[in-house]
């Protein structure tokens, strides 16, 4: 097998906080290739926005990576300088955030922003940097783009600000867009644009897209497989098609179940009762464990690591068995 | 719209004075320095707008002779320092580490002594003259800048726009200056109205306590001092100098106060 585009062995991130050192990622391991579709989903804390800013070297000040390699195109980055590390990322990835315009420099027109990289990195010429510009800001769905091209981040809407941090981010042709819960800050017909503009990327132009998210729905539309994050760790990794039928870790099937049905009618939404851990704290067995509803003596005793079952990889003990739950599940929902 | 209003009046008032100053030849047919022993501490005359000093020379000539150079030294020595400070500020923002702790060690180590005391020390080291009070005022003003700077970078920082930016792999000068700086320079712009007012102040008071402009050139602050002597007789020669100094407090104030409301939204 040849070596993945970005492999990340292993990965911890520790962050200095005021309650002490949290242990913010705790081992995470995945490989992306050109074309993959990762969705990463997970609670708010979970550790998934932090593991793309790991990689891409965003980290804030008070963070750091504590264990674990990332490589690109093979190499470990932890071993190249910063000038040389940032042109090898820079290359292979592009990042879009959650908050369009927050990404968006406020005092520089829209098109100056999307033809700087072809201008002062790729080194291109004035004219051939408004040309790349303008045929980016056609490819992501934004018409009339040559009266557009001088207009202010202020000036645009909401779906039309991301578009923009997508062209932007698209201006160096990346082989993988890392996406920050994009979609989150927009209202749904929005949404579902980016989300179509996103999959048109992917399906015509062979783009990778690791899609951070709490969104399952959102995932099950844009990605082919999908990690769960709880705590810092993945606990279910598996393709999407997969882990939505037959869901292997009790708390991907929590979060399933959670997500509202727009085919059934409930009296109330199901809700995971208690919190995510205090990362803080050192972990003792399973950190899911006080919110599972199949815990065994083991759970208390040590953490599972993510092993692989059935096509998919879980961390749980009693790692499972999807149809008996869902049959315990409808009883105890016939009793209600 | 009020926020214009006070720019404007400020520029006007600024801008009068501005004129008068370029123009003085053609205001006035007197010399500044030209003595006139016969008609020595005239009141105000239709000849001597304002009366003439202890040698004789016109007060309201030497008043606007003296704002091209009181204005020239003010504005000289808020750019050199507005520079240097900026730029510092940009980087030591940047860089953090060691870079960030040496600069702010030095900026720490300048603040610690009152403005005055280090100018008058520093003009008394250079030599009294224009260009030691610009060097001086140098020396002891980039500071704040290099701290309101610094202070904005850290948080721009850690914007999305500038993470955004850094991870499309653009060069680090790029980032800093079309990036970073219009988005952390306003509150120093702000900042620096205010300081050019503090500057002439700065260079009025060295000239009354007799360490700026050598003499006989016309200046606010030798003229002060030169009319203190008078002030119960002839109140004006210290007097009108020193609302001199007032007027181009307010004005700049009236300018500073304008940008705030228009730059920080």
């Amino acid at each position: 097998m040849s070596t993945p585009l970005i492999s990340v062995e292993n990965l911890s991130v520790e962050i200095k906080t005021d309650r002490g050192l949290l242990k913010a990622i705790r081992g995470v391991s995945f490989d992306i290739n050109a074309g993959d579709s990762i969705g990463i989903v997970g609670e708010s804390g979970s550790g998934k926005s932090i593991t793309l800013k790991a990689i891409l070297g965003l980290l804030p000040n008070n963070a750091h990576v504590s264990a674990g390699k990332i490589f690109v195109e093979g190499k470990d980055i932890s071993t190249l300088d910063p000038k040389s590390r940032r042109a090898l990322l820079s290359k292979n990835t592009g990042m879009i955030f959650q908050d369009a315009i927050a990404a968006l420099n406020p005092v520089i027109k829209i098109g100056e922003q999307i033809s700087e990289v072809p201008r002062y990195r790729l080194g291109k010429s004035k004219d051939e940097s408004k040309a790349i510009a303008l045929s980016l800001m056609e490819k992501v769905g934004i018409t009339d783009s040559e009266s557009r091209y001088s207009l202010y981040p202020h000036q645009l809407s909401g779906g039309l600000r991301q578009r923009i941090a997508i062209a932007i981010a698209l201006s160096g042709s990346p082989k993988i867009l890392f996406c920050d819960e994009p979609t989150t800050a927009l209202d749904v017909t929005i949404q579902a644009q980016v989300l179509r503009l996103l999959n048109e990327l992917r399906t015509n132009s062979g783009l990778g897209i690791v899609f951070v998210t709490h969104d399952l729905a959102v995932v099950n539309e844009l990605c082919d497989d999908i990690r769960v994050m709880y705590a810092g760790r993945f606990v279910e990794s598996g393709t999407v098609q997969k882990t939505f039928n037959e869901p292997t870790h009790p708390y991907t099937f929590s979060l399933l179940k959670a997500a509202p049905d727009p085919d059934q009618s409930v009296h109330r939404l199901f809700t995971i009762s208690g919190e995510a851990p205090n990362l803080t704290q050192p972990v003792v067995g399973c950190p899911f464990a006080p919110r599972c509803f199949s815990v065994t003596s083991q759970c208390s005793e040590s953490e599972p690591e993510l092993l692989p079952i059935a096509q998919s990889k879980s961390a749980c003990f009693n790692s499972v068995d999807h149809t008996k739950w869902a049959a315990e599940d409808s009883k105890e929902g016939a009793r209600r | 719209m009020k926020s214009a209003k006070t720019l404007y009046i400020g520029a006007g008032l600024l801008g009068a004075l501005v004129l008068a100053a370029i123009f003085a030849p053609l205001i006035t047919s007197f010399d500044p320095t030209e003595q006139d022993l016969m008609n020595t501490l005239l009141g105000p005359t239709s000849q001597h707008w304002l009366g003439t000093d202890p040698l004789g020379r016109d007060v309201f000539t030497r008043l606007i002779y003296g704002a091209r150079v009181d204005l020239a030294i003010g504005l000289l020595a808020v750019v050199l320092p507005y520079i240097i400070g900026v730029s510092l500020g940009l980087l030591t923002g940047w860089r953090g580490g060691k870079t960030d702790s040496v600069i702010m060690r030095v900026v720490d180590t300048v603040i610690a002594f009152p403005f005055y005391v280090l100018a008058i020390a520093l003009v008394f080291i250079f030599g009294p003259g224009i260009k030691s009070i610009i060097v001086a005022i140098t020396l002891v003003g980039w500071v704040a800048y290099c701290r309101i700077v610094r202070a904005n970078v850290l948080v721009a920082k850690e914007q999305d726009y500038i993470h955004a930016a850094r991870l499309t792999g653009l060069p680090t000068s790029r980032i800093l200056r079309r990036h970073m700086l219009p988005n952390v320079i306003s509150q120093s712009i702000v900042f620096a109205m205010s300081d050019i007012v503090l500057s002439i102040l700065a260079i009025v008071s060295l000239g009354y306590l007799g360490l700026g402009v050598p003499i006989p050139t016309a200046e606010w602050g030798s003229m002060i001092q030169e009319g203190q002597g008078y002030i119960t007789q002839q109140w004006w020669l210290a007097t009108i100098p020193g609302l001199m100094v007032v007027y181009v407090g307010f004005s700049l104030s009236l300018i500073g106060d304008g940008l705030v409301a228009r730059l920080e939204r």
